[in-house]
């Protein structure tokens, strides 16, 4: 499996995720500042688990 | 005078006594506002400019769901809507926040300063260059830093931009809105604000209570923020608060 190619801005550093008063924030990486409800953040955390598995496992395609 | 505070310590614009004296001629009213007031709406024809005498406006934009994003603040000794001069309408929507006093200039008398005074206007110019140089660093802001960063920017710029027009001792000052409104500036939801400014408390490095702002770190509080103030083209001596200046 190879690298994927270096992408300018690609964050190496995760977000942080906090609870206040029934929400979701979430903060980072740069530029990232966003609010959820309980389910959005669940369903977005998901998708990202989903992702990062997918992401992991890419290969570059043959040329 | 009414244009005491615009380009008031700006490098290279101070105003010359007969351009004062033209701008003060061209004023055609002053008005006060009540806080909360929108007056000009995006789209309709204007033949006017205003002035911020006192307190605090903001042009912003409304999303489908009606959530409205802030997309500057003006402060005292700006012009609010210059650029409505060779616009003639506006792509957005400019408001009061707090109460405040407001000087009107009609276009036909700016038509006069254009044909007339080629200095003067270059400094009128020059102001909405400013406005433009500010709309970059909130660009900035919006797209590269997180939610603390975005606070401790925005209040770092308001305390450089209040601070040549003496509205700000230099790490203190009072700044008429809600968090709801530092909110809308930052792109952040009230609950996000209300969290980034008790850490902000926490980290010692800024109190905002009660609509005054307590800097307590000014250069912590810049680097949180990634601030400088090079963009606001503020006279070298001015951007350094008067503790500063004394320590140095």
């Amino acid at each position: 499996m190879r690298s994927p190619p270096p992408i300018a801005g690609t964050q190496t550093r995760p977000g942080i995720a906090s609870a206040e008063a029934g929400l979701v924030l979430l903060d980072g990486p740069d530029g990232i500042a966003v609010t959820m409800t309980a389910y959005a953040a669940s369903e977005t955390g998901k998708s990202l688990i989903e992702a990062a598995q997918r992401a992991e496992h890419w290969t570059e395609p043959d040329t | 005078m009414f244009t005491d505070r615009f380009l008031k310590g700006r490098r290279g614009v101070q105003l010359g006594v007969e351009e004062r004296a033209v701008l003060e001629g061209a004023i055609s009213e002053v008005r006060t506002i009540d806080a909360r007031a929108t007056i000009v709406r995006a789209g309709e024809p204007l033949s006017n400019s205003t002035l911020l005498i006192d307190g605090f406006m903001c042009r912003y934009l409304d999303d489908r769901e009606g959530m409205r994003q802030l997309v500057a603040v003006q402060v005292p000794g700006d012009f609010v809507d210059l650029h409505a001069y060779p616009l003639k309408t506006l792509d957005h929507d400019v408001a009061t926040l707090t109460a405040a006093t407001v000087a009107i200039v009609p276009h036909r008398a700016l038509d006069g300063i254009n044909a007339t005074m080629p200095e003067l206007t270059r400094k009128l110019w020059f102001s909405t260059l400013l406005d433009a140089a500010i709309h970059r660093a909130w660009l900035f802001r919006l797209g590269r830093l997180d939610a603390v960063g975005r606070v401790a920017h925005f209040l770092s710029e308001t305390n450089a931009r209040l601070l040549p027009v003496g509205l700000s001792d230099g790490s203190r000052f009072a700044l008429g809105i809600t968090q709801n409104d530092i909110a809308e500036i930052c792109g952040i939801t009230n609950v996000h604000a209300n969290r980034v400014l008790r850490q902000l408390r926490e980290e010692g490095l800024c109190v905002f209570r009660s609509s005054l702002v307590d800097i307590l770190d000014v250069r912590g509080l810049a680097r949180r923020g990634q601030f400088s103030p090079d963009y606001l083209y503020i006279d070298t001596d001015m951007t350094r608060s008067p503790n500063e200046s004394q320590a140095s």
